[in-house]
């Protein structure tokens, strides 16, 4: 597991693209009465940005939940099966949750900025991991928003608060948040849901190149986004994973109709 | 000359639900021009100085209010310094940490403690705290405390300040830990969820989050608190000891400007100036309760009515 006060932008990983990051076996999930997750199994690849398709209530963003233990705080949720993440099971006993968290990073649907300024929203993560070295964190911060594309922006307004931001700028403040702990996973669900399709794009960017660092998952219903920046994908329809496979594969040659129908549009 | 239009019931209903409105009105307004009026002979005589004459001596005439507004704010801000904690604690616990189907039963038990009328926590501080006070706390302050200002003991009976203080804390407690749980539900969901992602733990999300998200609607629940306070009258009379003095000690016995109104205003009316003074002592009350209810809903209004908006942390 990486460090966090070494940085993974600096040392790509290339060597190692074809092993397997995250591994997801018989993942079933229910709550209350509700069983919403049925029999998941599949595997992301390390260095690879994979999107998850569906319509809504179909499971996938609570699929996404389930990779960094987010679910824990639902309540009456019950959870079997295994996510192993680099081959550790992260539902055993012996898992630090806020470890977990510092190497799976999360951005959401929409842009969540704490009510502090620019500099301590990126810094928070450092600072509740417990780095107390102002010049790492200083240095840090500069460089996740430099990775965000949006230390130029806002480089003279640090200690402005977030909420001053644009939409679009406030999504990329929380994405330099997300990676300012160095982790080696980004979950992003629906992270360009509430965009502008200028903002959209920056943010489209951003993740085909951020996957040199991170094996990124993404949930999503825009077909032709997932099209345009996955290397996998997958189809969830009522808790159940249709298709997995290559986008190259998922797009033009789909095996399950279901899956054809849905990214024909006829959903 | 108004012109109406009576055509529909509609209209006639309307019309006289606002004569009901205008009705409210006009009491409030009803209620400031007599205590206004019948203040003005108090006002004139003693100007200003009122405020800070200790001397209350109705045969000789002389009316200050200094012992009572010392007394008033004496139980305010120690029956504050008591329930601030305990609200803050109760309202964090029930909206971070309290398990769905305990949340609901805790809710309901502080809405029915807000509507225990105050007279019978009067009565229940009588019979529980003044004794506790007498028996353990004021023997215990008296043996090991007693070279630290404002808490010595002397006449250890039990009934003053304290008394008083810990009663009204009871009842500020359900209004700043309701307002403190309404506020801290007001902060965005996805917000604390960003925190917790990030590997928060709750505390951290409690302290770093919610709090910042939310001082405004607690800061509002605070000062609604301090209005209650103020104007708490019943059950300070029966515990406050009721003498017209400037405390010298949190176990000293006192006097609160409605503890006095209540006890004396039927007698005060065979003189005028004395009259007088105790209606200015109920002016002092309502411009200090006034002017606290509007600071207190006008920030809760920005919080908790006006949804929390994110402009408000804008330009930072």
């Amino acid at each position: 597991m990486t460090d966090i006060n070494k940085n993974n932008i600096d040392n790509i990983t290339e060597n190692n693209k074809d092993e397997i990051k995250i591994e997801v076996k018989n993942l079933n999930f229910s709550y209350g009465d509700y069983h919403l997750l049925k029999d998941i199994n599949l595997f992301f690849k390390k260095n690879s940005v994979c999107t998850i398709l569906g319509p809504s209530g179909c499971g996938k963003s609570s699929f996404l939940r389930t990779l960094n233990r987010m679910n824990d705080y639902t309540e009456g949720s019950k959870l079997t099966g295994e996510v192993l993440l680099d081959g550790k099971n992260i539902y055993s006993k012996s898992v630090d949750v806020v470890e977990l968290r510092r190497n799976v990073g999360m951005v959401f649907q929409s842009p969540n900025p704490f009510p502090k300024t620019i500099f301590e929203n990126v810094a928070f993560g450092l600072k509740i991991h417990g780095i107390k070295n102002k010049q790492f964190i200083v240095e840090r911060v500069e460089k996740c928003l430099k990775y965000a594309g949006l230390f130029d922006e806002v480089k003279d307004k640090l200690h402005k608060n977030a909420f001053s931001l644009s939409g679009g700028q406030q999504q990329r403040l929380c994405i330099a948040r997300a990676i300012a702990t160095n982790p080696s996973v980004l979950l992003m669900d629906e992270p360009t849901a509430y965009l502008d399709p200028a903002a959209t794009a920056t943010i489209l960017d951003l993740i085909a190149d951020f996957k040199k660092f991170y094996t990124i998952i993404i949930v999503s219903h825009n077909i032709q986004q997932a099209g345009r920046i996955s290397d996998y994908s997958g189809f969830f329809l009522d808790g159940e994973l249709i298709e997995f496979s290559k986008s190259g594969d998922f797009f033009t040659r789909p095996k399950d109709k279901r899956t054809e129908n849905f990214i024909t549009n006829r959903f | 000359m108004l012109k109406l239009k009576l055509n529909h019931k509609d209209d006639l209903f309307k019309f006289i639900l606002s004569i009901f409105v205008f009705g409210i009105i006009l009491i409030f307004l009803t209620v400031v021009t007599v205590i206004l009026y019948y203040s003005y002979p108090a006002v004139s005589r003693f100007g200003i100085a009122f405020l800070w004459t200790k001397e209350w001596d109705p045969p000789k005439e002389i009316f200050g209010a200094a012992t009572f507004i010392a007394g008033t704010f004496m139980v305010t801000i120690i029956a504050l310094i008591f329930a601030i904690p305990l609200s803050l604690g109760i309202g964090i616990f029930l909206e971070e940490y309290c398990p769905k189907f305990l949340k609901g039963f805790f809710t309901i038990i502080i809405e029915l403690l807000a509507g225990i009328p105050s007279v019978v926590f009067g009565v229940w501080g009588v019979l529980t705290i003044v004794p506790w006070l007498r028996k353990y706390i004021e023997p215990f302050f008296k043996s090991h405390f007693s070279f630290i200002p404002f808490l010595q003991v002397t006449e250890n009976i039990g009934y003053g300040i304290l008394a008083a203080s810990i009663v009204v804390a009871f009842m500020v407690v359900p209004i700043i830990a309701s307002i403190t749980k309404d506020s801290l539900a007001a902060v965005p969901k996805i917000t604390k969820d960003g925190a917790l992602a990030m590997g928060a733990t709750r505390l951290d999300v409690i302290k770093d989050i919610s709090l910042p998200f939310s001082y405004r609607g607690i800061y509002g629940g605070i000062i609604l608190g301090f209005g209650r306070a103020v104007g708490e009258t019943i059950a300070v009379v029966l515990l406050i000891g009721n003498q017209a003095i400037i405390p010298k000690s949190i176990f000293g016995v006192g006097y609160t400007i409605s503890a006095v109104l209540a006890n004396t205003f039927t007698f005060a009316v065979i003189s005028p100036i004395y009259a007088s003074s105790e209606v200015e002592l109920a002016l002092i009350l309502l411009l200090v309760s006034l002017i606290i209810n509007i600071i207190g809903r006008n920030v809760l209004q920005r919080v908790i009515g006006g949804k929390l908006s994110r402009a408000q942390f804008g330009g930072g």
